[in-house]
């Protein structure tokens, strides 16, 4: 007979969730602190360099900001796309896939943009991606809709079926790839012609690329688009339950579709972004974002400002950790997603203390 | 007296709320206690104090004299108590047998099958029980279910059982059936307090009576020394009256008519079979059947939200088969239904007040948005009119009691205005205050000439409300009967399929004899 049993907490109070997770992040850096000490690698020097960026003591500290942002981008509309589809409870957990079938789709534009105006082909790359990723989108749902498959498996599936395409891509050499370098003999990626790169607005030497603008736009209506529209409203009500929709006279179908299409084509516009800011295309173009979206939409309680808020956080500490892993030799990028590892896996737990107590099951005296 | 339990200033609070307020209450051995009270006036965090799922924050507990501390379900099981819960807690894809085995502690690490059988027939055999013990529990009707139920706790060896709402989903016949099981543990010297809003129940089958109001102890009184009235009396705490009106008013042309629909359950087996009857404005008509004999798919049907296999639908003249549930919202029929865990269908929990008032008009509004200005104001009448107790119009519907959930939900159907309104169980687990408020907003809409169609599930309201009741037993229609010219017993007896009065005396029931069809159509229907 287990003593012990979780009770859900009746109250749940937002600084309680923030003492737990600042708890918890206090004890995955001590746990980081261990590992790097036995490496031999002062802590609290990593984790200065860490928290701040690189910014510190770096004349090129404008070029961290630049590299932080071209994660945050990316994350950051992959999150909102995926609490989209999460507030309608369809479990959309293909962020991987439909962003690499995106990145494809504005890579073969942007392959062939030579000589079009920048402008007009990074409008090309963003709309080529939204539709492709949205189609597929729209075709896991109309599974689900149509036969009531499970949306889990199909978006998971995907995810696995684009990185071996993307692979396939990037490793085979041959007449019709225009994805890879000429002038290599070993299959490698090629650049994109400087019309489908991103450009920006330039404050000295820091350079603001167009996708923030775009992005913290996009925050802006997504928020609005939720809270206000008639859309947003039907996503609330087929999600909290839809007998109650149906009845209502929405059709739920169509609802799921149309809200399927917007969330994987907005994951296709953050690849757009990305692949052209990156100036190029790789396998490993995604960052992750299709599962650390996941992580970020729930810990946001799928609250776009909310959402916006983590975003920036987990982008700090990915970008921090990169920064200051490659400035030791004992160490390098596999410590630093371990340590992230460790800070999410905590502040996961402690998202969960905060909202759920263990409460001692007395032992019974009289028995 | 000996006593069975007796609690002595018991309190209990969640966060700043106080469920229990100092509750004195006792039970004599072999006596049937009921406890009566209002909706959220603590009466199942009590019980769930005797049974292990909560710990009072002060007062004691006594059982048969001795102070006892309950910290679990086993701890209560061991002291003899046992709690058949409102909502059953059964094992579906297993027998009966097999669920009552599960919970058995034997002293080797194995049960013998046969002792097991053994016991549990003998037990049955002792109280009176119809029970197949291999029959598997997904198979059951609710009243099997429920026989399965206490039949366990009796199996474990309790002395005390405590029963919440146990009638709520039974029908008269079967109501007298467990009443008969009760006498006959209660004979065996086992004391049952039993959970009810239903007062002639409470006066059919109690000894004494204990009453909480808003989470305090009021009194006990003698059953034999009270009535009905005063027990109301002392539940609301006021004086009210306890005569459900029947307004007469003057009745319309039918608004709706039906004619051989049959419609089939998610399962695809026929779940309404060739019904035929009518709704005229000014009137209420009554559905009574047992629980699963398509009252479900009939509402939904007549919504638009279930395909209908045959037959047709008339609403003022025009057909509503095969129309949208939106158009038929259009046309002025409105449907509420509350399903048994309350909130399935009709709201949307997680969302506001006013986000759930303008469920079905979102759409009118022009342009990208939802107006949530006019929903507000909406919402606001709402809650003002019909007493819905809530902190503000921004609450999630979640939040607030059954009642206030039905409220909001009736009060969001007659909003738009509906000639038909039809309404499934509205006063499902209500108190009575809150009751007599829907009863009356129900009444308030026959005044304004609206046709309703009432599913209901307590005979008495029926007869009381409603101007005329059609039978249905397994989706078949059994008769359409005056309220004024019937009796609970007669309509028990269709309810149960042994008595059909469909076609009585050269008349049939279910068609009105100025219909809206033409003998034309009449022809192709036959």
């Amino acid at each position: 007979m287990s003593k012990f049993h979780l009770v859900r907490r009746a109250d749940a109070r937002i600084w309680r969730t923030l003492l737990f997770c600042f708890i918890g992040i206090v004890i995955s850096l001590t746990i980081g602190a261990v590992i790097l000490w036995v490496l031999g690698i002062k802590p609290w020097e990593y984790y200065g360099k860490m928290f701040t960026i690189g910014l510190i003591g770096n004349k090129y500290g404008y070029k961290s900001i630049e590299g932080l942002l071209k994660i945050f981008v990316p994350l950051l509309i992959t999150s909102l796309a995926l609490s989209l589809s999460f507030k309608m409870r369809f479990w959309n957990i293909g962020g991987e896939g439909e962003f690499l079938i995106g990145a494809i789709a504005a890579s073969i534009i942007a392959f062939h943009s030579t000589g079009t105006p920048n402008f007009v082909t990074v409008l090309l790359m963003c709309l080529a991606a939204m539709i492709s990723s949205g189609i597929i989108g729209v075709a896991v749902a109309a599974l689900k809709v149509k036969f009531n498959t499970n949306e889990t498996l199909m978006t998971l599936m995907i995810n696995y079926i684009m990185l071996y395409v993307i692979r396939y891509i990037g490793e085979t050499k041959a007449d019709w790839n225009f994805f890879l370098r000429e002038d290599s003999k070993r299959a490698k990626f090629g650049t994109f012609p400087d019309s489908a790169v991103m450009g920006g607005i330039h404050f000295g030497k820091f350079n603001l690329l167009w996708s923030v603008i775009i992005a913290i736009a996009l925050t802006v209506i997504i928020y609005i688009y939720l809270k206000y529209t008639k859309h947003g409203y039907e996503i609330s009500v087929v999600g909290d339950s839809s007998a109650t929709a149906k009845y209502a006279g929405m059709s739920v179908g169509k609802i799921v579709l149309r809200t399927m299409f917007i969330s994987s084509a907005l994951i296709g516009l953050a690849a757009a972004l990305t692949v052209s800011a990156a100036g190029t295309i790789s396998d490993t173009i995604t960052n992750g974002v299709g599962w650390t979206g996941i992580i970020v939409a729930w810990l946001g309680k799928l609250n776009v400002p909310a959402v916006f808020v983590i975003s920036i956080l987990i982008s700090i500490l990915q970008y921090g950790c990169q920064a200051a892993a490659t400035q030791y030799p004992a160490i390098d990028i596999n410590f630093a997603d371990l340590l992230q590892g460790i800070i999410l896996f905590s502040v996961l737990v402690a998202d969960f203390a905060a909202n759920f107590k263990i409460a001692r099951k007395e032992e019974a005296k009289n028995a | 007296m000996e006593y069975a339990i007796e609690l002595k200033g018991i309190t209990k609070s969640f966060g700043p709320v106080a469920a229990n307020k100092n509750i004195n209450l006792s039970l004599a051995k072999g006596e049937i206690l009921a406890l009566l009270g209002e909706n959220g006036s603590g009466k199942t965090t009590l019980m769930n104090m005797l049974s292990g799922i909560y710990m009072p924050d002060s007062g004691s507990i006594f059982i048969n004299g001795e102070k006892a501390r309950i910290n679990s379900p086993e701890d209560s099981g061991r002291l003899g108590i046992g709690m058949v819960h409102q909502h059953f807690k059964l094992v579906e894809r297993f027998t009966a047998l097999e669920n009552i085995r599960i919970g058995m502690r034997g002293n080797g690490r194995f049960i013998h099958g046969k002792d097991v059988r053994k016991k549990i027939e003998d037990t049955a055999a002792k109280f009176g029980f119809e029970i197949d013990l291999d029959k598997v529990v997904a198979n059951m009707a609710v009243s099997e279910k429920q026989t399965l139920e206490i039949l366990k706790v009796l199996c474990y060896g309790a002395k005390i059982i405590i029963l919440d709402e146990p009638t709520a989903v039974l029908t008269v016949q079967e109501i007298d059936k467990l009443f008969a099981v009760l006498r006959a543990m209660k004979a065996e010297g086992h004391s049952i307090i039993i959970i009810t809003h239903k007062l002639n129940e409470v006066m059919a089958i109690s000894d004494r009576v204990a009453v909480l109001r808003h989470g305090e102890y009021i009194d006990t009184v003698v059953t034999a020394e009270t009535d009905e009235k005063a027990l109301t009396e002392l539940m609301v705490g006021r004086k009210i009256t306890l005569n459900i009106d029947r307004p007469v008013i003057e009745k319309t042309h039918p608004l709706l008519e039906i004619r051989d629909l049959t419609v089939k359950n998610d399962e695809g087996a026929t779940a309404i079979d060739h019904i035929n009857f009518y709704i005229r404005g000014g009137e209420i008509l009554g559905v009574a059947g047992i629980a699963g004999s398509g009252q479900k798919e009939l509402c939904e049907a007549i919504a638009g939200l279930r395909k209908i296999e045959e037959g047709k639908m008339i609403h003022e003249g025009e057909s509503i088969v095969g129309m949208s549930p939106k158009k038929i919202l259009e046309h002025g029929i409105s449907m509420s239904f509350i399903p048994e865990d309350r909130l399935g269908m009709g709201l949307a929990p997680s969302l506001s007040i006013t986000d759930n008032m303008i469920l079905k008009n979102y759409n009118e509004a022009k342009g990208p948005f939802v107006d949530r200005k006019s929903a507000r104001e909406e919402a606001q009448k709402v809650i003002e009119r019909l007493e819905v107790v809530t902190p503000s119009t921004e609450t999630p519907v979640r939040r607030l009691s059954g009642g206030n959930v039905q409220k909001v939900l009736l009060g969001r159907e007659i909003k738009s205005g509906p000639n038909v309104l039809i309404t499934a169980y509205p006063v499902r687990g209500l108190d009575i205050n809150s009751s007599y408020t829907i009863y009356n907003i129900l009444n308030d809409e026959k005044k304004k000439g609206t046709g309703i169609l009432f599913v209901g599930e307590d005979l008495d309201v029926m007869l009381a409300l409603c101007d005329k009741i059609m039978v249905i037993c397994h989706g078949k229609l059994q008769g359409v009967v005056n309220s004024e010219h019937t009796t609970k017993e007669e309509i028990g007896l269709m309810m149960t399929g042994t008595l059909n009065i469909v076609n009585k005396e050269g008349k049939t029931d279910g068609i009105a004899k100025d219909s809206a069809f033409t003998s034309d159509e009449e022809d192709k229907s036959v």
